[in-house]
């Protein structure tokens, strides 16, 4: 059996996530071993277990040691199971990280899914559901598979209580993806997101994204939302161009200053447009597992972190194609994803 | 096999808990925190509350059901007039804890103790150490500086089990090793038998105050042990008072009762004094009755009294006195044998046979001759202020002869210790070699081939003495040197005697004049019995 040291790498969480996405489009059993090994608290986390469970309900998969501090899993899928299904989780754990883990194998198999996900919609340390609807879903779209997703209410660390549905048909035909270029900026928008909480924390996030930015008034709007079940705040800044959208986020939280989390979102932003790359960090990690499934493709995006690297050790654990980082320049990689063998 | 299911049983925190509309996401509430955590997934939260607060109960159980979608929310309604009463607050939550299903085989129980009034917490306390809640403690607290802010803090899970805790459980090994260790006077022994004889008396003497039997033959070391047992206990702060150690062979008769219970002044004649008496001199220590069989049946069912009541009437004394003591008996006697023969109270002895240890003879632990031997010139080189030694070939003799089948040790370590502070007081410049040795063994082999011993300090009894023909060489040598020179001379006297009432007359020739009615027969039958003599044994000897 597969065996994965997930004491390896930089994310825990992403090793153990991309792993059950793998198994299940693979249909081969994974034992992941020294999970975060190195932590101060090891072992899986809640929110691990939800991606987990959700991926053992989807498919219909027999898990052994599932549980809280565990530090070792094996994940034996089953055939999937298209359907309607709800996966909740604690406000600590990303619905958008449950959605990761279990959509790729949805994507391939032929069938209609309807899935609710409840939680945290806007968690620090996970793609906020903006930048899934989209950045990332958009680009599955191109390369053949339709998504849909509705936000019903957003979930903010710590309350949580955010909902969305994603409906799919699985089992397309996956095509190539180039994004070498991302051609002429056509949109520029940031929005600050409050609920709960005074506007003036977003009209500060505005202020201090404007002083960095210095685009034009009209680029910025503050969103007031009744819905949520618990006090939150982001920032967004939304960098649409000729060939795709990137997003960029700066999660508020007690103890930080709305200054600092828009200038440090700024930042992102403005190292992105200086480097005329099309994707940007996060992006580039999420997409190399589709691409992988796909027909590959080739990127360009700046620097790649751990996590990218992390990413492609995993794929390559599980017999995808090659990927290659080609460093173009200090601030350009082209990343070049092979189409699998199998 | 499924994992546990975890439960917390928790008290709604009225004050802690409470809070309504968003700000309420901005404070710590330690009950909706408990299910926050990432590393603690919580199946099923108790939530005890009264009635008046059944809507901040249902927020909270909506919360809970928010942020944490695995974990059920069940509330109980618990209602205390007076939150700071103890009385009440205890008996309801161990109401609560009587009705309510445990099912420690598939869930692990979590009692929280940060929410509720202090007496709360101190109640939940009692009830989780006394296992009416079968479950550890948790103990939660709001985020720190350096925690992540508006997190659920961090949370501590307490097992009042102390011996599940690595440093504590060693540190008690560590104790016990130190207290066997000292009840063996550092004498690292290595008869089996005797380490764990010791082990379970050190285990009985700090766990429990009820008497101890320690039975064996003379000089096994009962006294010495029990004298440690004090230091232990006093150390261990289990007892504050003396060690009070009689023999009860030396205060029998009419002095017996006021030795050991005292008496008040004018008790008697020549009562000129009150005295407190034994018993009491013992209060809050230890007292140890050596040769407790030696006790008359009067002093028996004082004593049985005095260990039952913890108080007593001193001689004279119409007003009861108290005193709590601990009591150690020694014995060399069968007291079962004892108690057939109408010499022991039964009830006494079913009274302080509840934890009987019985000394085994040095000759019995062949294994623990060289550490005693090592010891015992330890404690010679100090009285005697001289680095005593022994040649390596005298060492080995000595010890051959010591676990030889010749070595009878009659008198235990009192011949033990005998011999060597004989050898080192004979050896020159502390220096022990083949010569002493030699000279000692035969000294050992001569006193028990003619049935005695030699007493500590070298007093030898007489070799063949009247006393150790009538009662034989083993009882001859329990005498205290009282009883034996008179009993000696008593002995003599019957032996020229033609009758008994011959022999009284002339043994109490002077008292009996004083007396109306001649009873010289009576009061020597009575003093042979107190050996367990007649006459025509006393005669005939």
């Amino acid at each position: 059996m597969l065996t994965i040291d997930g004491a390896w790498g930089e994310g825990g969480g992403q090793i153990l996530r991309s792993s059950l996405a793998l198994a299940m489009v693979r249909q081969v059993p994974f034992r992941i071993v020294n999970i975060r090994a190195k932590r101060k608290r090891p072992g899986l986390m809640r929110q691990h277990l939800a991606a987990v469970s959700a991926a053992a309900v989807v498919s219909g998969a027999e898990v052994k040691g599932a549980e809280v501090g565990s530090q070792e899993l094996t994940f034996r899928p089953g055939p999937l199971r298209p359907g309607q299904y709800t996966f909740s989780v604690g406000s600590a754990g990303s619905a958008t990280l449950v959605l990761q883990a279990v959509l790729p194998a949805l994507m391939v198999t032929q069938g209609a899914w309807a899935l609710t996900l409840e939680g945290g919609t806007h968690n620090p340390l996970a793609p906020p559901f903006d930048a899934l609807a989209k950045a990332f879903l958009p680009l599955l779209a191109r390369m053949g598979c339709a998504v849909q997703t509705v936000l019903e209410r957003p979930g903010f660390y710590p309350a949580g209580g955010g909902r969305f549905t994603v409906r799919l048909k699985g089992g397309a035909k996956l095509s190539s993806l180039l994004l070498l270029e991302r051609g002429e900026t056509r949109r520029r928008e940031v929005s600050a997101l409050v609920a709960g909480l005074p506007k003036a924390i977003a009209q500060r996030e505005l202020a201090s994204a404007a002083r960095k930015l210095k685009w034009d008034a009209v680029c910025f709007r503050i969103e007031a939302i009744q819905a949520a079940h618990g006090p939150g705040n982001v920032v967004l800044a939304e960098v649409g161009s000729e060939h795709l959208t990137e997003i960029f986020t700066g999660f508020g939280e007690k103890g930080r200053s709305a200054e600092a989390v828009a200038e440090r979102m700024a930042d992102e932003v403005l190292e992105y447009l200086a480097a005329q790359v099309p994707v940007g960090r996060h992006l580039a990690d999420q997409l190399l597992l589709p691409m992988a499934l796909a027909a590959g493709g080739a990127f360009r995006t700046l620097t790649p972190t751990e996590h990218t690297r992390t990413q492609v050790e995993v794929l390559r654990l599980f017999g995808c194609g090659e990927v290659r980082l080609v460093e173009e320049s200090a601030t350009c990689w082209r990343v070049e994803v092979e189409r699998a063998a199998w | 096999m499924a994992r546990k299911k975890t439960v917390v049983i928790s008290l709604l925190g009225t004050t802690l808990d409470a809070g309504s509309g968003t700000k309420r996401w901005d404070r710590w509430r330690p009950t909706v925190s408990l299910c926050q955590h990432e590393d603690l997934l919580v199946h099923r939260v108790e939530l005890l509350h009264g009635r008046r607060f059944n809507s901040l109960a249902e927020l909270i159980q909506k919360d809970i059901a928010q942020v944490s979608p695995e974990t059920e929310v069940k509330t109980w309604p618990i209602e205390f007039n007076n939150p700071w009463d103890l009385e009440e607050v205890y008996g309801g939550l161990l109401d609560f804890a009587r009705r309510y299903p445990f099912q420690p085989d598939k869930e692990e129980y979590l009692v929280h103790i940060t929410t509720g009034t202090h007496i709360a917490q101190i109640c939940m306390f009692l009830l989780t150490e006394t296992r009416y809640f079968p479950g550890r403690l948790i103990q939660t607290s709001p985020p720190k500086r350096g925690d992540k802010p508006g997190g659920p803090g961090s949370y501590t899970v307490i097992d009042l089990d102390l011996s599940k805790y690595d440093s504590i459980a060693s540190r008690f090994n560590r104790e016990q090793r130190e207290g066997l260790s000292f009840l063996k006077s550092g004498i690292d022994t290595q008869n089996p038998a005797f380490n764990q004889l010791i082990e379970r008396i050190e285990q009985v003497a700090i766990g429990s105050s009820d008497p101890i039997l320690l039975t064996g033959p003379t000089g096994s070391g009962k006294s010495r042990l029990a004298k440690k047992l004090h230091e232990l206990k006093k150390s261990r702060r289990q007892v504050e008072g003396d060690f009070v150690e009689v023999n009860c062979a030396t205060i029998r008769g009419d002095g017996a009762m006021s030795a050991l219970f005292g008496h008040v002044r004018g008790a008697f004649t020549g009562a000129l004094e009150a005295r407190p008496g034994l018993l009491r001199k013992a209060h809050c220590g230890i007292l140890f009755l050596d040769e407790i069989g030696e006790l008359a049946l009067d002093e028996q069912a004082m004593l049985l009294r005095a260990i039952e009541e913890k108080s007593f009437y001193p001689v004279g004394s119409d007003k009861e006195v108290r005193s709590d003591f601990q009591l150690i008996a020694g014995t060399n006697r069968p007291l079962l044998h004892e108690v057939a023969e109408g010499r022991f109270r039964e009830d006494l002895l079913a009274r302080i046979n509840i934890w009987t240890f019985q000394l085994p003879g040095l000759k019995e632990r062949p294994e623990d001759m060289a550490p005693n031997l090592a010891y015992e010139l330890e404690q010679c080189s100090r009285a005697m202020n001289l680095h005593l030694t022994f040649s390596k070939e005298a060492r080995e003799q000595y010890l051959s002869f010591a676990t030889s089948a010749d070595a009878l040790w009659l008198g235990n370590f009192r011949d033990f210790n005998a011999a060597i502070r004989r050898m080192a007081t004979l050896a020159k410049g502390g220096r022990i070699g083949v010569p002493e040795v030699n000279e000692e063994i035969e000294r050992l082999r001569r006193s028990w081939s003619h049935g005695y011993t030699i007493a500590p300090g070298g007093n030898s009894l007489a070799v063949d003495t009247l006393l150790t023909r009538v009662l034989g060489p083993k009882r001859a040598l329990e005498l205290d040197a009282f009883d034996s020179v008179q009993l000696e001379e008593v002995l003599r006297v019957c032996g020229a005697a033609p009758s008994l009432s011959e022999a009284g007359r002339r043994l109490f020739n002077i008292s009996r004049q004083q007396k109306k009615t001649a009873n010289d027969a009576d009061r020597l039958r009575k003093y042979l019995a107190r050996f367990g003599l007649e006459w025509n044994k006393a005669h005939s000897a």
